[in-house]
């Protein structure tokens, strides 16, 4: 009974912090926005030869977003984790969307499988990224934001994996805690404790999720628009 | 009184997403050759632009919009200032970014946005326009010994001309083996030539753009700009990387218009008449050389096939490469006016080069850039390895 009510009030308190950390997150893309908003206002005279959109440039940015392509130039041992990492990480995202979707579009019921091998590899690739940060000579630098998420997602995702193999919560709870949330319907939290420090941790993440996941897509189209405009520079004008 | 300016003034758009897309990883500092020789993660790339962020945060952050700006910790500011202008904004951070920040061109930004706060430049540094406003030239020396000292008497300048040549403060002053070679391989190439008067030929702004001191930027280009237009010039050609910098890509914004005539770096020039058969290198050369890509001619302006083409032109010769060479080259130290303030920085740097050069066993290290060829030079003095450091020009005006 004592149990029940605590993780009743639990609930409550996590829809709370959930919907305040939705609305930090807004906020703070807001002021982001707000900044990238104001100086795109400006006339950016400072060159009068701005490089044209070429679709080379495009085609080889969707290669450096989607392969991390400029990541294997830099560094190729550390290339293929990386990617590993972006891309579980994503296929796990996409899987738990079970949970926030109903009904369930047939897409994500596909990506059942390999999101949840991902979610194995993920805590993998994350460990092998931090030794290297840590331990390392090669890496001369770990920004201590940096490791704070890397060492974020690493409990999130071994927490997933924990309920996944031993611990497994109820999963309807789980869908009703969710969903509710979503639909600003709340719902009794689900009694476990391990899902409720996951679930804390992923808010925690929401609040520090940097903002160059926006803003590097757009920055790494630039420099290959500058790449490829570099003989404009004193070649061929 | 609160200082509410905003950090972003100086920036351009693409310049504040870069801000914000850095992701903190490091992979920059393997490159950077401050990091090398200092060992100071402080001075780093992600390091400066996580502190940049917080102030760009005081001043236009969403509390800021809601409460007003607040003051940027004075504490922090100071460090960025010393760490910006360690920088010798060599650009090989933003060369090797997984995200492709184009540090070359942000870090001057930022020391802009610092001198207008007051805490830029440094040192020496802060002299600048006051010697260029006095002489012409940075290093505050009289026009009449601009070129005096070192032009050959058989070199003869056409009053007017198609095709012009400027030496360059660094050149003139501080490296004229350099610029001697570059008017006697034009001489030896037949096309007539011009230049302007020695108290004409005034700064080309380029020191001044680095250290951020924009102030005196569009007079010194007018009067350049003019004063080519008026000798009918289609072509002026410079040796010096960091004037063929400033020249090709912000003169056109700071004159307002598109430039009367195109900019060549005299590698270009020279490989071209080389090709054409104007230009024929008789004299052979049985060593092994090693060249060194300035970076503000490889990275800034990407002239990296014409300086080694003209080497392999020389009969005789063996050109070697650094490891990191070409776009990825590793600065010499020189850059960004850093050696003017943190002169240890340079000496080690340059001695990293010599080094290297050495232990690729080249009889000579080529250099193309007359700040690289004065520091070199000065780091070579006293140092376990020496090695016989020539300009390019200097070279191939021997082999002629
Ligand atoms: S520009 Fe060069 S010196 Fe400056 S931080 Fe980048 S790599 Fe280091
Ligand atoms: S490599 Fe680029 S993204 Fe990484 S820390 Fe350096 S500047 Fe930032």
């Amino acid at each position: 009974m004592e149990k029940g009510h605590s993780i009743i009030h639990m609930g409550k308190i996590l829809i709370v912090a959930a919907y305040a950390v939705y609305a930090a997150f807004w906020l703070r893309f807001i002021g982001h926005a707000l900044v990238w908003w104001k100086v795109s206002q400006r006339l950016d005279n400072r060159s009068l030869a701005r490089p044209h959109l070429k679709l080379k440039a495009c085609a080889l940015t969707v290669l450096d977003v989607v392969l991390l392509g400029r990541v294997f130039i830099v560094n190729t041992a550390l290339w293929i984790v990386e990617w590993v990492f972006h891309a579980s990480f994503l296929l796990v995202v996409l899987r738990h969307l079970r949970f926030f979707l109903d009904p369930v579009p047939d897409w994500v019921w596909w990506l059942q499988t390999p999101g949840l091998i991902a979610g194995y590899v993920l805590p993998f690739a994350l460990l092998y990224i931090l030794v290297i940060r840590l331990l390392t000579k090669l890496e001369k630098y770990a920004a201590p934001a940096n490791l704070f998420l890397l060492g974020l997602v690493l409990a999130i995702s071994s927490i997933g994996v924990v309920m996944n193999t031993l611990f497994t919560p109820d999963l309807v709870d789980v869908k009703l805690f969710i969903f509710g949330i979503v639909h600003f319907a709340p719902a009794a939290a689900p009694g476990s404790v391990l899902f409720l420090l996951h679930f804390c941790l992923v808010l925690v993440l929401l609040l520090f999720l940097p903002t160059h996941i926006f803003t590097a897509p757009l920055v790494m189209l630039e420099a290959r628009k500058r790449e490829q405009a570099l003989r404009l520079v004193i070649h061929e004008k | 009184m609160k200082n509410k300016r905003s950090f972003t003034t100086e920036l351009s758009a693409r310049q504040v997403l870069e801000l914000d897309a850095c992701t903190q990883c490091g992979e920059c500092l393997k490159h950077c050759p401050v990091q090398d020789v200092t060992g100071n993660p402080a001075v780093s790339p992600p390091e400066k632009i996580r502190m940049f962020r917080e102030f760009i945060r005081a001043t236009d952050g969403l509390k800021a919009r809601l409460f007003g700006p607040a003051e940027a910790d004075q504490k922090l500011l100071q460090d960025f200032a010393k760490a910006v202008y360690e920088c010798t904004t060599c650009g090989a951070c933003g060369q090797n970014c997984p995200v492709g920040i184009f540090t070359q061109r942000l870090w001057p930004m930022l020391r802009k946005e610092m001198v207008k706060r007051g805490l830029g430049p440094i040192g020496v540094q802060a002299e600048t326009p006051a010697a260029i406003k006095n002489s012409g030239n940075p290093y505050n020396k009289p026009a009449g010994e601009r070129y005096k000292p070192w032009f050959p008497e058989q070199v003869k300048v056409a009053d007017r001309s198609d095709i012009a040549y400027y030496a360059g403060c660094t050149g003139a002053y501080e490296s004229q083996p350099m610029v001697k070679g570059d008017v006697l391989v034009l001489n030896a190439i037949g096309e007539p030539f011009t230049m302007l008067p020695p108290e004409e030929e005034v700064c080309c702004g380029f020191p001044l753009f680095i250290t951020g001191q924009h102030d005196l930027l569009k007079d010194l280009v007018t009067r350049l700009v003019k004063g080519y237009k008026a000798k009918g010039v289609k072509k002026l050609i410079c040796s010096c990387p960091c004037c063929v910098n400033i020249m090709t890509r912000d003169w056109p914004a700071i004159y307002g218009e598109a430039l009367p005539f195109k900019i060549r770096h005299i590698t270009q020039h020279v490989s071209e008449a080389i090709r054409t058969g104007k230009l024929q290198l008789r004299n052979k050369l049985s060593e092994s050389v090693i060249y060194h890509d300035p970076c503000y001619l490889s990275r800034g302006v990407g002239v990296i096939e014409e300086p080694r083409e003209v080497l392999r032109s020389i009969p005789g010769i063996t050109v070697l490469e650094f490891e990191r060479h070409g776009l990825n080259s590793r600065c010499c130290g020189s850059g960004g006016a850093a050696r003017k303030v943190f002169h240890e920085n340079a000496i080690a740097m340059g001695r990293q080069t010599i080094d290297e050069a050495v232990a690729k066993k080249a009889d000579r290290l080529i250099l193309a850039c007359p700040a690289c060829y004065a520091k070199v030079n000065e780091a070579m003095q006293g140092h376990k390895n020496q090695i016989r450091i020539t300009d390019i020009m200097e070279l191939v005006s021997g082999l002629i």
